[in-house]
């Protein structure tokens, strides 16, 4: 345990060097880009020092420097210049190119120390605030970021308000383990859960007597509390060879947020305000019945001969109602209203933000609202010391109707499916809604009575300190500490009463979750730059980390709720569950990073890591990492001309997935019979000795940047390794086990990136930039120890995952009429997307994102539903070379093959189309700004995919995604912007 | 100079969090009580707890498996899931699979409590905290009901046959053959006994047990398990032995026995094979043959439910709820005497003592305000008649399937759509038949 004194070994040898202190001179300046415009926010900052200012709204500066420095002037989109004071007479001007190519962009290359893009060994996709919300804004951040990070396979569970997305960077990392990415904001590690409602216990998706929640409740994930306004921008690390240095939690990538900050100078006040709507993507239609099509529904003559009669009197009456249109068909309406004030002085900047959304959804009752109050504040105390807060309260609300897969015909898809056009549903004058004699719910009551409600306040506080403890000419040493808390209580609030059709056995369910969740890290590091002379550069950092969390649900499930009634303790009948965990990661972590002549790069790192989920808490486990770049350009190898800038670059990393908490217990549930309280040992067997998963990551690629920035290409490929993958295997039901944890064996994802970013139009009155990128994944479990068993969704019936040694960890397996066999893959063969923004005279802005995802199969249960209901639009249709009708056609397939359930589903899609313009010359100058827009979100899609949207997953963000049972529609978005800055 | 003193200030901040870092934690489970944990000395306040939790746990799927051997059987539909009305009913070349819930949920949820009967054998066996007469009374308790688990299972995959020994989830035992599976569970039965006599209960169990609350309880549920197995294996001397020591009363009530009970108490459970009568939708209905077949004046008609408007699904209709559960908390039996009476009429059928045969079957026939049995006192109609009155007094309680497969009469059950086919057995669940 020597690295018990590694670090305070290092302080104490650090503590005996002497800080040097110099005399100080006063420069001022003036910074414009190449139109005269002056730039305000640029920073400016004395090489080698903590002494740094901003630019005020004219572009002009002032600060106090050591005689002979050298000043650098960075502002993002720009090109970095620097200047010595010593060659100044009188006030600098400066005058900024525009960096197309973004290569003097700062990333991150650990937990504290950064580097130019020009210099940076790993691909780091960077996502501004622009490219995030400002074309046409998503509901939440997770969705706004599809299509915008090559690399990741972004995926929308459903259209329910208030999200629920998957992120996988660079294909599926682990079965079992996280296969989400961490999210880091402002230095706090912020908790991504997806907590269930409970929603089960009304739709018995899972039967198991005694579970409270499953995975098919379709929540939200947390990570949509966070607003993308107030996002300046992202980072993304997409695997170990970037992340290693994040240790246990990064093995699915990390995810790096950086909120906006003030600037010193006159505070500034903006207010931006957008009004639109939400409509269903698509509708599926339902089947146009005839009185024998109706008569043919039952095949009991009896009930046969009532089904001819109720049609036509229901025909006779006008009433076929088309119910599908009734309950996806509807606007809902949306605004989005923001308030930010940001300013500061030399030595105090602050960031401050109020903003509401409230959006309804396509079904009635649902909708999504969220509050949002932010304040950063960063401060200096002098010329050495640096501290920052930034602050969050969030209060979000989502009305999540119900959805996805239910055996008590209660989700409104199944209703629907299962009632023909010619039924009654509607309500009386009296406000009674009639049973539903087709299904065990009727589906506007369902609506008008429900309630599926998730809120959450959450508080998020993140603080940095900064303190040069050391400097000299050559050396600068500073210690870096961050951290912060992530806390927040869930409520969820499920109510379905008595009067509904569905709650006839249960006579009114009232479930109420309440959820209790805390995370904390801090890292603490020591950060030495020195540079012996200016074609070298050494950065050593060294430092601890530590994570914490602690978790709390409890849920109660109340049935035989008095009437009017939703609190749990008016009922006849009440099941409590309580789930908790805690976890503690230790890390410890040193690493190096030298740059010779602004064109080699190498850097090197060790991190030790510990984890109380693991079997063994108290051992440490090793996670390298090392990379490599080379400028050709910088090096002089490859002349500055044709080509601006050439760059090899190869990276390696090690990192880790945790075992989930519990897993090395097998414990005992509660079963208790006519008050006698029982133990009942749990279907899943512990694992005392269980590990991490570990991943091994090597990419290489090439940067190029051609006619003068203009074009710019970048090249990776990469190779991921997942040893010991954490598998839930399935051991004989015999044992009394239905799953044991299991460090089961190797999973293997290579994949190529390749970006393209050009600026093919470049004239005084229009520019067009645009950036292309194209990306595929291949995985392969590469050992599995474990027998192939299906993973998730229905059986082979209607295809399953299946890990199976050889094959790709996503394959999709179904029943042939020779066995099983295979019929697909969730992986897509390839994504295409392209950002563009097009400039016309400085004011009018043209932005447009385009996806397509190429290949990649769903399984689709919601046509299957439809047909066995008898109400598909297509049922009576009769396809080419076909005899039967295509619905008695599929479902003659049935048990016999899965191919009509295993779908394709690939899509184009114009993502976002946003229109804007801004006026800017306003006398007098009471307003800086305003800008119009308009924009539409997912408006159009093109798909082969037979369902609402290929965009889909009745599983959630876990491994099996694109698995879809009656979701709730997906939604397109039009908004009229309107923002003022004064 | 100030710097220095926020700097210093700092690193003693710094030196305290790495100090901090070096504690290890671990948290325990923070859920559960942990099978480690009752393995160590368990009292007897957790061993009852390991009783109780596996006379919870036996109620879990019972539901699922009346609904799988009932609609086999042709006792029942069920419209609910698909797999009820295609798969279960072999319709089309439709082919059981070994990974759909009829099988895996069933076999699941019976082995989980074996796996808890061998829980508590074991901290039984370890536990210094109890006496030997109150050991035995665990150990005779468990290994009866993980006989009753075992055979439940065994009805359902018959020839593909059972794992019987699992005590190491590790290292499972073989899968058996039908008979060695049968012999093993009447051995297990038979320890059981053994441990039940002269033991001590040291627990209490649900009212399910009135009356067979203590040791000698035990034995007659034990006994009354181990004549249904004999018959099962046609060992006539040996069911007829069992049913000596089981609480067979052929004047007694038919309901007295063994049942699964319900109720709303937190932790507990409600009975899921219980439809309330009129539904759409979700159903269970009498499969049509239910009244056709049954004699006139039979009150067994009232197990059914004669509904407003018939139901129907996948050409499959029924204008009968079934009406065996007639709450949400309504028992189901494990075993009953009037269970116990047909297996004494069988008994006497098969070794030729046709008058008592006779006598038992029409105790069953005039409790049903039936006339007394008239037909011919010889083997084959006398079996018909077994059959005829175990259909209809043991219906929906996950009899028929087993009973025409024990006479071979799968082929006389009906088919409601041409394309259908009856079930002699499920298929072993596909976690069994992949190698370890």
């Amino acid at each position: 345990m020597y690295y018990r004194y590694f670090l305070p070994a290092i302080i104490y040898l650090l503590l005996t060097a002497n800080p040097l202190w110099a005399q100080q001179q006063t420069v001022t300046g003036n910074v414009r880009d190449t139109d005269h415009h002056p730039v305000p926010g640029a920073t400016v900052t004395v090489v080698n020092t903590t002494i740094g200012t901003v630019t005020d709204a004219e572009g002009r500066f002032s600060l106090q420097a050591p005689p002979n420095a050298r000043l650098s002037i960075s502002f993002t989109g720009f090109k970095t210049q620097q200047l010595h004071t010593a060659t100044l007479k009188g006030p600098a001007q400066i005058t900024l190119q525009e960096d197309l190519s973004r290569l003097d962009e700062i990333v991150v290359t650990g937990l504290a120390t950064n580097v130019k893009r020009r210099n940076l060994a790993n691909t780091v996709v960077t996502v501004s605030g622009k490219d995030l919300s400002g074309t046409a804004p998503a509901q939440t951040l997770d969705a706004a970021l599809s299509g915008k990070v090559p690399g990741a396979y972004i995926n929308a569970n459903t259209g329910a308000p208030g999200g629920g997305i998957s992120v996988k960077l660079r294909g599926v990392t682990s079965v079992y383990g996280a296969t989400q990415p961490l999210y880091v904001v402002d230095g706090v590690f912020i908790d991504n859960s997806a907590i269930s409602s409970g929603l089960t216990a009304v739709t018995k998706a899972v039967k198991d007597p005694g579970v409270i929640t499953s995975n098919q409740d379709n929540p939200s994930n947390r990570i949509a509390d966070i607003r993308p306004e107030d996002i300046e921008n992202i980072e993304i690390l997409k695997g170990a060879s970037a992340a290693a240095i994040y240790g246990s939690r990064a093995s699915a990538g990390v995810i790096i947020i950086t909120t906006r900050k003030g600037r010193a100078g006159k505070t500034q006040l903006s207010l931006s305000q957008d009004l639109g709507f939400n409509k269903a993507t698509r509708l599926l239609g339902t089947r146009e019945f005839t009185a024998d099509r109706a008569a043919a529904l039952s095949k009991d003559p009896v009930a046969s001969a009532a089904l001819r009669k109720q049609f036509l009197e229901a025909e006779a009456q006008g009433k076929i109602y088309d119910y599908e249109k009734e309950i996806y068909g509807n606007t809902g309406f949306t605004r989005n209203t923001g308030l930010s004030l940001s300013g500061g002085s030399e030595k105090t900047d602050f960031f401050i933000s109020a903003a509401q959304k409230d959006e309804s959804g396509i079904v009635k009752n649902t909708g999504y609202r969220h509050n949002s109050i932010r304040l950063n504040v960063n401060h200096r105390v002098n010329d050495d010391i640096k501290i920052g807060v930034s602050t969050n309260f969030i209060n979000s609300s989502a009305d999540r109707g119900i959805s996805n897969n239910d055996n008590t015909g209660v989700s409104l898809g199944w209703a629907l499916a299962y009632t023909p056009s010619f039924a009654e549903l509607h309500p009386d004058e009296k406000g009674k809604y009639p049973d539903n004699p087709f299904s065990s719910s009727n589906p506007l009551q369902t609506v008008a009575l429900m309630r599926n409600n998730e809120s959450v306040n959450r508080v998020i506080i993140g603080g940095n300190a900064e303190a040069t403890w050391q400097r000299s000419r050559i050396s600068t040493t500073k210690l870096v500490a961050r951290g912060g808390i992530d806390f927040y209580n869930l409520q969820t609030d499920v109510l379905f009463p008595g009067i509904l059709q569905s709650q006839a056995v249960n006579k009114g369910t009232s479930v109420q979750g309440f959820t209790r969740n805390l995370n904390t890290n801090f890292i603490l590091s020591l950060v030495n730059t020195l540079t012996p002379s200016s074609a070298l550069s050494l950065t050593t950092s060294a430092g601890v980390t530590q994570e914490t969390g602690d978790f709390n649900n409890a849920i109660d499930v109340a049935t035989q709720v008095i009437t009017g009634q939703s609190n749990i303790s008016q009922a006849g009948a009440l099941t409590a569950s309580q789930s908790r965990f805690q976890f503690q990661n230790d890390g410890w972590f040193i690493q190096e990073e030298v740059l010779i002549a602004n064109a080699l790069s190498l850097n090197a790192g060790l991190r030790f890591d510990r984890s109380s989920n693991n079997g063994d808490a108290g051992k440490f486990y090793l996670y390298p990492k090392g990379g490599i770049a080379f400028n050709f350009t910088k090096a002089g190898v490859i002349r500055e001309g044709f080509f601006e800038d050439v760059k090899w670059r190869a990276a390696y990393g090690q990192a880790t997935n945790v075992p989930a908490y519990g897993s090395k217990f097998t414990s005992l549930g509660i079963a208790n019979i006519a008050g006698l309280p029982g133990s009942l040992v749990n279907p899943q067997q512990g694992q005392p000795g269980i590990q991490p998963e570990r991943q091994t990551e090597f990419e290489t690629g090439i940067d190029l940047v051609l006619l003068h920035g203009r074009l710019g290409v970048q090249v990776t490929w990469y190779n991921k390794n997942i040893y010991d993958f954490l598998m839930l295997s399935s051991p004989p039901a015999s044992t009394g086990f239905a799953s044991a944890w299991k460090n089961a064996g190797n999973l293997r994802n290579q994949g190529i990136e390749l970006g393209l970013n050009a600026r093919p139009v470049d004239t005084r009155v229009v520019t067009w930039n645009t950036g292309i990128n194209l990306w595929l994944n291949r995985s392969e479990v590469t050992r599995l120890t474990t027998p192939a068993v299906p993973q998730g969704a229905f059986g082979y019936l209607g295809g399953t995952f299946q890990i199976e040694q050889g094959k790709s960890a996503t394959q999709i397996l179904g029943l042939t009429p020779t066995g099983i066999g295979r019929f697909g893959d969730a992986e897509p063969e390839f994504q295409v997307s392209s950002t563009n923004e097009v400039t016309v005279a400085r004011n009018l802005s043209i932005r447009f994102l385009l996806h397509w995802k190429k290949g990649g199969q769903n399984i689709n249960f919601t046509r299957l539903t439809a047909d066995l209901g008898g109400t598909t639009k297509d049922y009576d249709e009769v396809a080419p070379g076909n005899k039967l009708p295509n619905g008695p056609n599929r479902l003659s397939k049935l048990g016999k093959t899965s191919e009509e359930f295993i779908e394709d589903a690939d899509y184009f899609k114009i993502r976002e189309i946003g229109v804007y313009y801004t006026f800017d010359k306003f006398r007098p100058k009471l307003i800086r700004s305003l800008t119009l827009g308009l924009s539409l979100n997912n408006y159009f899609t093109i798909t082969p995919y037979s369902s609402y949207d290929p965009e889909v997953s009745n599983f959630g963000t876990g491994f099996s995604g694109g698995v879809e049972l009656v979701p709730y529609p997906a939604a397109k978005r039009a908004r009229f912007h309107l923002s003022v800055n004064f | 100079m100030k710097t220095l003193f926020y700097l210093n200030l700092l690193l003693l901040m710094l030196s305290l969090a790495v100090g901090l870092n070096s504690c290890q934690r671990n948290f325990g489970d923070l859920n559960n009580p942990t099978v480690e944990k009752y393995l160590e000395n368990a009292s007897q306040q957790q061993l009852n707890n390991l009783v109780n939790g596996t006379v919870s746990g036996a109620r879990n799927s019972i539901d699922l498996y009346l609904d799988v051997t009932g609609v086999i059987g042709r006792e029942i539909y069920r419209f609910a899931d698909p797999r009820y009305t295609t798969e279960l009913l072999g319709a089309d070349d439709n082919e059981l699979l070994n990974s759909n819930f009829y099988i895996t949920l069933n076999w699941a949820a019976r082995y989980r409590v074996v796996k808890n009967t061998n829980v508590l054998i074991a901290a039984a066996t370890r536990s210094t905290l109890i006496s030997d007469a109150q050991r035995k009374g665990y150990l005779g308790f468990a290994k009866t009901f993980q006989a009753h688990e075992l055979l439940l299972n065994l009805n359902l995959t018959y020839k593909n046959g059972i794992r019987a020994d699992v005590s190491d989830p590790d290292k499972p035992g073989p899968v058996l053959d039908y008979a060695k599976s049968l012999a093993a569970i009447a051995a297990l039965l038979d320890q059981g006994k053994t441990d039940l006599e002269g033991a001590v209960l040291a627990f209490p169990l649900s009212p399910g047990f009135n009356g067979f609350q203590d040791a000698a309880g035990l034995i007659q549920f034990n006994r009354a398990l181990a004549a249904r197995v004999a018959v099962y294996r046609e060992d006539w001397p040996s069911a007829k032995a069992a049913l000596e020591a089981s609480f067979l009363d052929l004047e007694g009530d038919l309901y007295r026995g063994i049942s699964h009970v319900y109720g709303t108490g937190t932790g507990d459970q409600l009975n899921g094979a219980f439809t309330p009568p009129q539904q759409n939708g979700d159903v269970r209905l009498a499969h049509p043959s239910y009244a056709t077949g049954i004699e006139a004046g039979d009150d067994r008609i009232t197990k059914t439910n004669i509904r407003n408007i018939a139901a129907s699904l996948n050409g499959l209709s029924g204008n009968r709820d079934v009406w065996v559960y007639t709450s949400g908390t309504a028992p189901v039996y494990l075993v009953r005497n009037e269970e116990l009476i047909l297996l004494y009429a069988e008994v006497n059928i098969r070794t030729q003592h046709f008058t008592e045969a006779v006598r038992a079957l029409d105790r069953i026939r005039t409790a049903h305000r039936l006339r007394p049995y008239s037909g011919l006192e010889e083997e084959e109609p006398l079996i018909d008649e077994l059959l005829q009155q175990r259909r209809y007094s043991l219906f929906f309680e996950g009899h028929r399937w087993i009973d025409v497969r024990r006479y071979r009469r799968l082929q006389q059950l009906p088919l409601d759509r041409p394309a259908d086919n009856v079930w002699e057995q499920l298929p072993l669940p596909v976690s069994e038949t992949v190698a370890l």
